[in-house]
């Protein structure tokens, strides 16, 4: 199952944060492809997505980036700003509490084995 | 694995800016996207422009363009980033309000010949700690968090004179 845009998009800066984390520096293509491996392809992002959440995170000073010539194209690398280490604690922690909230308001019970 | 030629990415530059991308950064984002793709998806001697055609369209819902009015968007409405969190604020209020009462009743100590002197020197950089508060919300006031009310500035400002005086 393949979860909607809609639940994917209120998630997808916390998630981009923990990735860039996880993983020092990251470009567009790589965050694509290790969230689908990590979610075993129930997450896709969309370039559509990915790119202006991107821009926008540079832009609060939430991530750094760095560039890599391949011949005449850019590469973009992406890695946390101290700023945006403390944001990624703030933004898992929260979403964190959301989500045990949304449990008790939708009645799910965790699963047992 | 393809090979990415010089007309290859002129070509991609073009289309994208033709179709509403027109900020550097987010096309040169673009342009490696599809880059990769196509060196992973097409053999040597494969249409390049063929294949563009058909992945661009997995890029968007309706047009291109929207990626950069999402760009736009975005860039426009984001949180603005905040220089003290409420808890510094409050520890603030509490030294601007509380302070200036310490540092009076420890220079009244002082006079009446109870205080060593670095016990004095180190109040007088306390006390220089309620004017920094005030410099700091009174010149960024974008990055004050914007739920407190905008009258607390003032009020930080003029109550450590006001206790002095």
């Amino acid at each position: 199952m393949v979860y909607s845009s809609e639940l994917i998009k209120g998630t997808l800066k916390t998630i981009l944060l923990k990735l860039l984390a996880d993983n020092k520096k990251m470009y567009g293509y790589e965050i694509t492809q290790r969230v689908r491996e990590v979610s075993g392809d129930r997450i896709q992002i969309t370039e559509g997505a990915l790119y202006p959440t991107l821009h926008a995170m540079e832009a609060d000073g939430l991530v750094t980036t760095e560039v890599e010539y391949i011949g005449k194209r850019m590469r973009k690398y992406y890695s946390l700003s101290p700023a945006g280490k403390a944001a990624t604690r703030e933004r898992v922690k929260e979403l964190s509490a959301f989500m045990q909230t949304m449990a008790l308001l939708l009645d799910i019970q965790p699963k047992t084995a | 694995m393809f090979p990415i030629n010089d007309q290859h990415i002129d070509f991609v530059l073009r289309d994208l800016d033709a179709n509403g991308i027109k900020t550097p950064d987010l096309q040169q984002n673009l342009l490696d996207h599809i880059c990769i793709l196509a060196e992973r998806d097409l053999a040597e001697g494969d249409d390049f422009y063929v294949y563009y055609r058909s992945a661009i369209l997995s890029f968007y819902r309706e047009e291109l363009a929207e990626i950069e009015t999402e760009t736009r968007f975005l860039l426009r409405h984001r949180r603005p980033w905040l220089l003290l969190s409420r808890s510094w604020f409050l520890c603030g209020l509490f030294v601007v309000l509380v302070g200036p009462f310490i540092a009076f009743a420890l220079l009244w100590l002082l006079r009446m010949g109870r205080l060593p002197l670095e016990v004095w020197g180190g109040t007088l950089i306390f006390m220089q700690f309620p004017f920094l508060v005030w410099l700091v919300i009174a010149l960024t006031p974008d990055r004050f968090d914007p739920l407190l009310p905008k009258g607390a500035k003032v009020l930080l400002g003029w109550r450590p004179i006001i206790s002095i005086l």
